[in-house]
């Protein structure tokens, strides 16, 4: 049942009147219909096809028999090249931290003038939005094959995201401790030292281990463009139709994936 | 001969005792929105050495807008306002050396709820250490002395290791005091420094605040809405009403007079809201 609301007379700044029932119905068919429309249209655009997914179980059946058993004889090179992988995903997460940082304080509109704030935070959303691929591949044929490239792409992606979470966290310490440090005589460099990052380490370690995270599945896909790690013996082995070697490659990946995921989550959850 | 205008203040100062004075006000103004009467309006202020001063008035009379001139966070618009001897007035720079001898305690604690009790305490000499050894966590043995006597002093002992998001309101405005002593202020500025806390706690607070300032000879200015906790632990009080001082006399001469002069609401036109006006954090 509707809110019942006293009148109030003349206009009241503040105090929103609820819409009449009708006017919300209407609203709301309006925004079902055109949710019903969006997904028609990317159906329709996505070719998606029940039928024929249902046709290809056969060759995936397929597909999945010729992976076992896994081949344990490409041992070697899964701890080898899971190990750079975990050595990119790591130091490109190192980079980014600390690009992150610097950026992240020049972009906190409560330590920074809002002249370098704003452009800041659009040099962030600009490096969020180029895709670590096209990255990766720009890398490559500039410094050549290797880990080195995925290195580069990994720091410099997720440092737009990386950048702008440490500068909403930043801009969500408490302004009190600020005040009362800077009436101690602290200077700037103090105050972030004892104000900021004492309040917002946490959030800061939370958001980094986080896109250590999704930095290590990344890494995986860089490899297909030569930027090293597993991925790129993913593909290699795909290509020569070794599919019982892919299948070691896979649970190593799966293995990996989910042990770095618990070890974070339990990480994160003991920062306070 | 004719005296110089300065020389006749200095001889006035001498005369009146303003020598001995930490601050000085005369004809400062303040506004938060130009086209809006000042919200500070004071013709003559002095407050001595060791004086304990309790500023009193309605909300939005000018007492926190009165602490924050003080404290250097916002400037006078015009008149002189000379502070432990450094001008501070419309055109003058006011000196980052100044801020670590003017101690701020505020309604809302304003520790940082991560650090530990000594940490939080050890912080308020930042101001007198070397910068760059202190960032990575150096201080000198007798700054960490110093933090440690001040949270005797607060009887906080105890609780010197423990995180101040694990405190009670009375632990931790007891901590905000120890750190304005290890911080050796000479002027301690308490913005209602009671108003989240029960009675009990808020007599215990005033008490010790009054104590330390007495013991240490430093100039305790505070905001208190309680007239009769203002006459128990203060030697002076300060009636602020409009932003203009009403009542400056000895805590013992305040009278219920007195107190209608600064707190009896006068009869105004309407108000006519002016959306251009900056926000006054006194109100």
């Amino acid at each position: 049942m509707p809110k019942k609301i006293l009148p109030i007379e003349g206009n009241s700044p503040g105090i929103a009147l609820p819409r009449p029932r009708i006017v919300e119905s209407l609203w709301r068919a309006g925004l079902i219909l055109v949710l019903v429309v969006v997904i028609a249209w990317a159906w329709t655009g996505t070719d998606f096809d029940i039928k024929k997914l249902i046709n290809s179980l056969p060759r995936m059946a397929d597909f999945l028999s010729r992976m076992v058993p896994p081949d344990m004889t490409v041992a070697k090179t899964v701890v080898v090249s899971t190990g750079e992988t975990v050595q990119i995903a790591i130091f490109g997460t190192f980079m980014s931290a600390l690009a992150s940082f610097i950026l992240g304080m020049l972009a906190a509109e409560n330590i920074s003038p809002r002249w370098l704030s704003q452009p800041t935070k659009w040099f962030l959303a600009i490096l969020r939005g180029i895709p670590v691929i096209l990255l990766a591949l720009m890398f490559v044929s500039t410094v050549g094959l290797g880990p080195f490239p995925g290195v580069l792409a990994i720091a410099l992606h997720s440092t737009g995201m990386l950048g702008k979470f440490y500068a909403e966290a930043i801009e969500n310490a408490r302004q009190g401790p600020l005040e009362a440090l800077d009436s101690a005589g602290a200077n700037l460099s103090q105050r972030v030292r004892f104000g900021i990052l004492t309040q917002v380490g946490p959030d800061l370690a939370r958001d980094t281990l986080f896109r250590f995270e999704l930095n290590l599945r990344e890494t995986l896909v860089l490899g297909l463009v030569g930027a090293g790690g597993i991925g790129f013996y993913i593909l290699l082995y795909i290509r020569a139709f070794q599919y019982e070697k892919v299948a070691t490659l896979t649970v190593v990946v799966l293995i990996m994936v989910v042990l770095v995921e618990q070890i974070s989550v339990a990480i994160r959850r003991r920062l306070r | 001969m004719e005296l110089s205008v300065e020389l006749k203040r200095k001889i006035h100062s001498v005369q009146s005792g303003e020598a001995n004075s930490v601050i000085s006000m005369d004809e400062v103004r303040f506004h938060y929105n130009r086209s809006a009467p000042p919200v500070l309006d004071i013709e003559h202020l002095v407050i001595n050495r060791g004086e304990r001063v309790a500023v009193i008035g309605p909300s939005g009379a000018g007492k926190t807008t009165l602490l924050r001139l003080i404290n250097g966070y916002v400037q006078p618009d015009s008149g002189d306002l000379k502070i432990l001897g450094y001008n501070n007035g419309v055109t003058s720079n006011r000196p980052k050396s100044l801020n670590r001898r003017i101690g701020f305690i505020f309604q809302h604690f304003n520790l940082i709820d991560r650090a530990t009790v000594l940490e939080n305490v050890l912080w308020g000499r930042l101001g007198r250490v070397n910068p760059l050894l202190s960032l990575f966590g150096w201080f000198p043995q007798k700054d960490k002395k110093a933090a440690r006597k001040a949270i005797t002093e607060v009887n906080l002992e105890d609780q010197i290791g423990q995180r101040a998001d694990n405190l009670s309101g009375g632990q931790m405005q007891r901590v905000a005091i120890a750190r304005v002593l290890a911080q050796e202020a000479e002027i301690i500025l308490a913005d209602e420094p009671i108003s989240n806390l029960d009675p009990a706690l808020a007599d215990d607070i005033l008490g010790l605040l009054s104590n330390v300032s007495q013991r240490y000879n430093v100039t305790l200015i505070m905001n208190v809405h309680q007239s009769q906790l203002a006459q128990r632990y203060a030697d002076r009080i300060i009636g602020l009403r409009n932003g203009r001082v009403v009542y400056d006399n000895a805590s013992h001469l305040l009278n219920s007079n007195d107190l209608r002069t600064i707190f009896e609401p006068e009869v105004k036109p309407p108000l006519i809201f002016n959306s251009n006006a900056k926000k006054d954090p006194s109100h």
